[in-house]
């Protein structure tokens, strides 16, 4: 008797209403597309979030390792009822967000990466992922957490989130908060633009193929300078950066 | 309880300071602390305001509301403000309430509402 | 009093830093010494305004004079506030003047990004009045807010205003390698477009986030010398020719005229009175845009533009480069970033490479006098100092 393992072991996912693609302006004046992405495009994004790994600055390895877990499970089917959006600039990868249904009343949030800085396209993307929450998916809540400080400044500050550190979050078992629907609505105005629907060309561009971010954020030369530098402030760090410098160097020579 | 924010008057020529500072600003007179305190009024209007977005990490609130306000007698102080729609020269009415908390901590300041 | 001029700059990137305090300190130092071609100097001051706060560390100047290998010369910190810099910057000035010391190694630096951003907030506030301003949550935005809300009801300045400046000084950071900000904006992005409003947010009614300067790490450093000492080394002669420095009530609400940056114009009559120029000499001038405000302020405080004109100026293009009087064309504390105890001395670290006419794609033709105007507190400590190439 042969058994299917497979079927045990992959989840079923719920049906879910698409995400209705957006685009909008940004600070520089380029247009950006927020469109959805499909199980097969996952390797195309994976690239882009590996090296994110060894970034230590903002949690970006934290943060980076945890969404590419994710992300590979959903690939794989081994992860349950996730979605993922992508927030693209000329085709090019700017920001990528995730998140779950829990229940068809609540919603998980997992991630948001900015692979573009300084445009605000990470709050961009985490607008957009809560539109899908409560306007498509018709969740009451959502559940959130941040692990860096800018994460914090922007979903509890600017969204006023609620508390609900009775519930360990998925990510980490760390107290979680919480974006209701009313607030929700309540930074709607403020917080959560785009405009629909995306003019052809700009979704064409956007779909046809996802590009390698431009300037992504890089590690630094020595990847836990930062932790280090910060309780070693004799000058290890910056010894080490030298040594890696001068590898770099010699290994530039020899080629 | 009714909670006071204090003018220093100059004891030799008269002026009126806040905040409190060692010298007065007008005659320069050098006797220590030779200035009597006088409450400051608590009406006035307000010059200029802002509403900030980026508090100090001390903040459980997302917003602020300030303001400079020139108080009746003509002196102006720096104060918050909770007042729904703010225009430059309103009238406004001041209570000293709690501004800051940190740690154990209470901080007393005056707090501009609509008069 | 002995002439002073300026032998070496050196910069380090201004960015998020991961380097220890002294360590970016003493990088930006060793450039500056190298461009000058001095491995001895008489005595350090270090600019720096953090470092006991934010950095848990004290006596900065003598971790940087001993990592630069520059013992025993005399050492010392100096904490202005934001005017740390121009500071550092007049004390290094008086020492070579005065006869006393014939080369000094001026740095200034900062590492903020340490902390958090709403540490990084509350660390800067604590520079307002204790009692009258810092207790009700008084932040420098805030403070830039409610002169920005005066300036538009007297002077007629709208957002359109500063978002101009906003763009004219982070667009220009492009221009600058060492700049923080490498990212383009436009006007219809921040101002015009649907989403203008989320894309630049308030952070302080009215200024917006594109209103404000970035929370930066990093380092700048010139050696300062005697005439003597610089026809010794050869580089180009760059005069530091005027210094001022003028203080206001510490408590923004006490002054008379709350338009008004009184030491601001002060520190700039200061200046120029010393150096024999007027504003119309100058060729390029770094203003403290910490805020898009004081760079309009300013440019009417010191002098370029009548009182309420300096938004005027700014719509006829005279303060972009090529303009009458080029202002920050390497990105100004908006684009190259902010590290508090480091501006000033990288206002004259920029002046200098212009007047040396290494400005590459920024260079103002023919640059000859340079101003600069360090800002500290909200305008109640300012430096201004003014640099001449001589042929
Ligand atoms: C959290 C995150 C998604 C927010 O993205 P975002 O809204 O696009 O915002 P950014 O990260 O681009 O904002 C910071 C940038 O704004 C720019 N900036 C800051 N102040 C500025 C100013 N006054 N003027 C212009 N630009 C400014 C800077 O370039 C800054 O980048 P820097 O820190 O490298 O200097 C993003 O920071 C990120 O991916 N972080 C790592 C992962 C993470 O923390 N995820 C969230 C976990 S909950
Ligand atoms: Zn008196």
């Amino acid at each position: 008797m042969s058994v299917d393992l497979e079927k045990i072991l992959r989840p079923v996912d719920t049906p879910m209403a698409p995400y209705v693609p957006k685009y909008m302006l940004l600070a520089s004046g380029e247009a950006v597309v927020v469109r959805p992405v499909e199980r097969d495009e996952i390797p195309d994004i994976l690239k882009h979030v590996e090296p994110l790994l060894h970034v230590e600055r903002d949690y970006y390895d934290v943060v980076g390792a945890r969404l590419y877990s994710e992300l590979l499970a959903h690939y794989r089917h081994r992860y349950q009822d996730q979605y993922v959006l992508a927030v693209q600039i000329d085709g090019e990868l700017a920001a990528v967000v995730n998140g779950r249904q829990v229940n068809p009343k609540l919603g998980m949030s997992l991630h948001t990466v900015a692979l573009r800085r300084g445009l605000r396209v990470g709050a961009h993307a985490f607008a957009a992922k809560m539109e899908y929450h409560f306007d498509e998916l018709g969740h009451d809540e959502v559940l959130v957490v941040a692990e860096s400080p800018i994460g914090f400044r922007r979903w509890m500050i600017e969204y006023k989130l609620e508390k609900r550190f009775e519930v360990p979050h998925e990510l980490g078992g760390v107290p979680s908060w919480a974006l209701t629907r009313e607030l929700f609505d309540a930074a709607r105005s403020s917080l959560v633009v785009g405009r629909r629907p995306v003019p052809p060309e700009l979704l064409d561009k956007a779909m046809d193929k996802i590009l390698p971010p431009s300037d992504p954020p890089t590690p630094a030369l020595d990847p836990l300078s930062a932790t280090r530098s910060k309780y070693d402030p004799t000058a290890t760090a910056l010894m080490v950066e030298r040594w890696a410098m001068e590898r770099a160097e010699e290994a530039s020579k020899d080629a | 309880m009714n909670r006071e924010i204090y003018a220093y008057k100059c004891k030799r020529c008269g002026t009126m300071h806040y905040p409190f500072r060692m010298v007065c600003k007008e005659c320069k007179q050098n006797d220590f602390f030779e200035f009597d305190t006088v409450p400051l009024p608590k009406n006035g209007k307000l010059l200029t305001y802002t509403k900030v977005y980026n508090l100090p990490a001390q903040y459980e609130v997302a917003t602020l509301g300030l303001g400079i306000v020139e108080l009746e007698n003509g002196m102006r102080m720096l104060g918050q403000i909770e007042i729904d729609n703010p225009k430059m020269g309103m009238p406004v009415k001041g209570n000293v309430e709690v501004v800051r908390r940190e740690d154990y901590d209470d901080f007393y300041g005056m707090v501009f509402r609509d008069a | 009093m002995r002439d002073v001029y300026v032998a070496g700059i050196g910069i380090t990137t201004f960015t998020r830093l991961e380097f220890a305090l002294s360590e970016i300190a003493s990088y930006a130092s060793m450039m500056a010494l190298k461009d000058a071609g001095v491995s001895e100097v008489d005595q350090v001051y270090v600019a720096n305004m953090g470092a006991p706060r934010v950095n848990h560390q004290t006596a900065l100047a003598s971790a940087v004079v001993d990592s630069l290998s520059l013992t025993p010369a005399g050492a010392a910190a100096i904490e202005n506030g934001p005017a740390s810099g121009g500071s550092a910057l007049k004390a290094g000035f008086q020492a070579v003047a005065s006869g006393m010391e014939d080369v000094v190694l001026v740095a200034g630096v900062e590492r903020m990004r340490e902390v958090n951003n709403l540490e990084a907030t509350d660390f800067v506030a604590t520079l307002t009045h204790p009692i009258a301003e810092y207790i009700y949550g008084v932040t420098l935005p805030a403070h830039a807010a409610m002169f920005t809300r005066l300036y538009m009801d007297k002077y007629g300045v709208t957002e359109r205003h500063l978002a101009m400046v906003g763009v004219k000084n982070q667009n220009a950071a492009l221009n600058n390698e060492w700049a923080h900000l490498q990212q383009e904006i436009t006007l219809e992005g921040i101002l015009d477009s649907p989403e203008a409003m989320t894309n630049n947010p308030y952070v302080a009614e009215p200024l917006r986030f594109f209103d404000a300067c970035p929370v930066s790490d990093g380092g700048a450093a010139v050696v300062l010398v005697s005439k003597e000492k610089a026809l010794e080394l050869g580089r180009p002669l760059i005069r530091l020719s005027g210094v001022g420095q003028a203080t206001d009530t510490h408590a923004v609400h006490e002054r008379v005229e709350p338009t008004d940056l009184l030491a601001v114009r002060k520190a700039a009559a200061d200046a120029f009175e010393m150096a024999g120029l007027t504003p119309e000499d100058v060729d390029v001038a770094e203003l403290h845009d910490a805020f898009t405000i004081l760079e309009i302020a300013e440019s009417e405080e010191v002098g370029f533009f009548p009182r309420g004109e300096g938004h005027l100026a700014l719509e006829r293009g005279d303060t972009a480069l090529g303009g009458k009087i080029p202002i920050n064309v390497g990105g100004g504390l908006k684009g190259r970033g902010h590290p508090v105890g480091a501006t000033g001395v990288a206002q004259a670290w920029e002046i200098v490479t212009q007047l040396r006419g290494d400005g590459g794609a920024r260079q103002v033709e023919d640059a000859k006098v340079g101003f600069t105007c360090n800002f500290g507190g909200f305008g109640n400590n300012v430096v201004c100092l003014t640099f001449v190439r001589e042929d």
